[in-house]
């Protein structure tokens, strides 16, 4: 092989290479030092050549500590509520909006404002909401007659809910914003078709609006769930975890254990099952939007092949 | 106020200058920017107002970087293990003690107080309220953390606190309340109180699950007779004290304002300063807000009173000490700073402007009782702060966040109390076992 031709080949990785280069440096090395933490006895008043290594111990304690095990459990279940709850009221919300409104950019803008908040600032507000004497819900509640406020943040039950109402006021609005955009680029003559055909309007939204919007759908279940895994700020100002360990959700105990026990380790270890946690959903998700590409090419094909014969 | 704090301000310049007519032992240092780390806190900021003096008769500049108090831990594990520190003096919270100790941090303070040339002869060491000294000045003696035979000293108290009973005069006089003296009446009072002031709480305590609901706890744990440990480091938390203590938070919170289960110790000092509760039992540093009438309704109908006693007496110990870090740059003059802030002159200053004291002759010294008249019984208080009302040791900060989501639970969801307390001490046995303080067992 002559050199030029040597050269010729090596060109693309040439180009490549700063890329790799800031790729190495900027991604896998902080996730190389939080792996490499994970398997060390840290205190944070050591540097980590310092710190023990105990290799994987700080797992198996975790995989023991009933605390964890509990936050863990938390975690799943908020994440799996308020995504729902989100996608099918932000979902609900794109169909409904979905038309020609007087002033439609205007409240599409006032839609997603709890988005632009602050965290903190969020969990501050509703904090003072759902104060039990001064706040608006118990204040509402007991005006009406009843006797007892809602126990919002001093009840283990009442405290999920609490939380789980303020992350869906929150974030809903992103499902809209994104499921709305999907909606208005779907192609026009599908859903002229389908009144041609005189389909119902519920007919149009599950089977051709629905359909046609998925691939987004997903994207956006995606960014929620991977958010919902790791909200923390808005619950740590409104309950921190409490009572008990009712809204102590991973992202939350990965902060105390690094802040307030000190075990820099034992918090890396935390991170990476989140880590591994998350990259199984991700990959589940991109496996399934796979799957639903090649079964609509495959039935796109057989619809070619149709026409053509 | 401010015209007060001149004339001390000039009294302690005068007292000083006149020391050191002799012979200026701050002259070598002269011309020094010292650099010191500070949290933002009520005592700091009364410091601040003080400091300008201890430049002007010394000639030693002093640069203060002012953290949020949750930061300054941060910050300083970054500065202390560099080689080369850019702090030359730091104010610490108790619990760093712990850890800095231990990864040789801070300086001994013996060479200090050895050196002719540094020590002031007329300190008055004796005079440092000791329960403040033990708790946040010495390490290496009883249970490591404590003094004892084999103990030194490594930092010195500056801004600590104690707890104290705060009420309402007022409600005491309308209804002819006695102020509790023991744990007994103060539980019958916390419990009477809303049933004569309809709408009022007894007590404004913590309760919110985390660390908030475990101090409430260790608030009366102590004067209760309890301890977290026994001197084998066993867990004895779940002993009959323990669940004493447990008894009497779940009785303070259910006689407590509404949405008591919840409270911070924000939110506990708003619910006592906005009027709702009628008994506030926590840190000295909040009575400064009583009569600040921006943030209380209450100015003017509040008296103090020492923590009650139960078994013992037993009221806590925390806040901050200085200390000098093992890679200052200028360790002897970073000394006389804090051998200045802590002197009694400068303590009376800035127990004026509004700090903690860290001395009992400030609490009973006319003119600061003149500004501060709360002080008098704050000093009574302090001959029994509890240096070991709680642990100070580098698994406490797991053992407490535990103890308190168990508190929490005990508070909001009636989980028995012994249930819940032999939880906390099985699971706190782990924890010691982890760290090795079983070693020299059986």
């Amino acid at each position: 092989m002559s050199a030029a031709s040597r050269a010729n080949r090596l060109t693309p990785y040439l180009f490549l290479a700063p890329a790799a280069v800031i790729l190495a440096f900027a991604l896998l090395y902080p996730i190389g030092y939080m792996v490499y933490a994970s398997f060390l006895d840290w205190s944070p008043s050591q540097r980590i050549g310092e710190a023990d290594f105990i290799g994987l111990r700080n797992y198996t304690n975790l995989l023991q500590d009933a605390a964890f095990g509990e936050s863990f459990w938390v975690t799943i279940k908020f994440a799996a509520v308020v995504v729902t709850l989100e996608m099918i009221i932000g979902v609900g919300l794109a169909l409904l909006l979905d038309r020609n409104i007087k002033g439609m950019s205007l409240l599409r803008t006032i839609f997603i404002l709890p988005m632009m908040i602050a965290p903190i600032v969020v969990g501050l507000m509703w904090r003072y909401m759902y104060h039990p004497t001064v706040g608006i819900f118990n204040r509402t509640i007991k005006s009406l007659g009843f006797e007892e406020g809602i126990p919002w943040l001093s009840d283990s039950t009442w405290s999920f809910i609490a939380v789980v109402i303020a992350d869906v006021w929150q974030w809903t609005p992103f499902i809209f914003i994104l499921a709305l955009a999907a909606m208005q680029s779907l192609p026009r003559s599908a859903l002229e078709a389908a009144d041609i055909d005189g389909a119902t309007e519920w007919q149009k939204i599950t089977l051709i609006k629905i359909p046609l919007m998925m691939p987004v759908l997903i994207v956006t279940l995606m960014l929620r769930l991977i958010d919902a895994f790791k909200v923390l700020e808005v619950i740590m100002v409104l309950t921190n975890g409490g009572p008990g360990l009712s809204t102590e959700i991973v992202a939350l105990r990965i902060f105390r254990t690094a802040q307030e026990f000190q075990e820099l380790g034992e918090a890396a270890a935390m991170s990476n099952i989140l880590l591994m946690l998350l990259m199984a959903l991700t990959i589940g998700m991109f496996f399934y939007s796979k799957l639903q590409e090649a079964r609509a090419a495959r039935m796109r094909a057989a619809a070619e092949q149709e026409e053509a014969h | 106020m401010l015209t007060n704090f001149n004339f001390t301000g000039a009294a302690v310049a005068l007292a000083m200058t006149a020391g050191a007519a002799a012979a200026n032992p701050y002259e070598p240092y002269a011309g020094t920017t010292l650099v010191v780390n500070f949290p933002a806190h009520p005592h700091f900021d009364a410091v601040m107002e003080v400091l300008p003096q201890f430049t002007e008769e010394t000639g030693i500049r002093v640069e203060v970087d002012q953290l949020q108090y949750l930061k300054m831990r941060e910050k300083q594990t970054l500065e202390l293990t560099k080689r080369k520190g850019d702090y030359d003096l730091i104010a610490y919270v108790v619990f760093s003690k712990a850890d800095y100790v231990y990864a040789d941090q801070l300086e001994n303070l013996a060479k200090y107080f050895m050196n002719p040339a540094l020590a002031d002869p007329g300190y008055d060491a004796g005079d440092l309220i000791d329960g403040y000294v033990a708790n946040i000045g010495v390490a290496g003696g009883d249970k490591g953390y404590l003094p004892g035979a084999t103990g030194s000293l490594f930092g010195i108290p500056f801004g600590s606190e104690t707890s104290i009973l705060g009420y309402r005069q007022d409600i005491f006089d309308k209804h002819g309340l006695q102020v509790p003296t023991n744990y007994e009446e103060l539980l019958d009072v916390a419990c009477k109180i809303p049933e004569l002031e309809p709408g009022m709480g007894g007590l404004a305590s913590r309760a919110a699950s985390g660390h908030h609901a475990s101090h409430a706890f260790l608030l009366h744990l102590a004067p209760l007779g309890g301890r977290i440990f026994d001197d084998q480091w066993n867990p004895i938390v779940n002993n009959e004290a323990g669940v004493a203590a447990a008894e009497a938070l779940k009785t303070i919170v259910d006689c407590g304002a509404e949405g008591a289960k919840t409270f911070g110790f924000a939110e506990a000092g708003a619910s006592f300063l906005q009027g709702n509760s009628a008994m506030f039992l926590d840190s000295t540093v909040f009575a400064g807000q009583v009569n600040n009438p921006e943030k209380s309704k209450v100015v003017g109908k509040v008296a103090w009173a020492p923590h009650p006693m139960g078994v013992r007496r037993g009221s806590q110990t925390g806040g901050f000490g200085i200390g000098i870090p093992g890679n200052a740059q200028n360790k002897d003059a970073a000394f006389l700073l804090m051998q200045w802030l802590t002197s009694k002159e400068a303590d009376k200053a800035i127990a004026i402007a509004g700090g903690n004291p860290s001395r009992f002759s400030t609490h009973s010294d006319p003119a600061v009782l003149e500004v501060q008249p709360h002080l008098e019984v704050f000093g009574k208080a302090l001959a029994f702060a509890d240096p070991d009302w709680r642990p100070i040791i580098p698994t406490w900060g797991k053992i407490n966040a535990d103890l308190g989501t168990t508190l929490s639970q005990v508070l909001t969801e009636d989980l028995d109390i012994q249930t819940a307390l032999d939880g906390v001490a099985e699971r706190a046995r782990g924890i010691m076992e982890d760290a090795g303080y079983y070693t020299w067992q059986n």
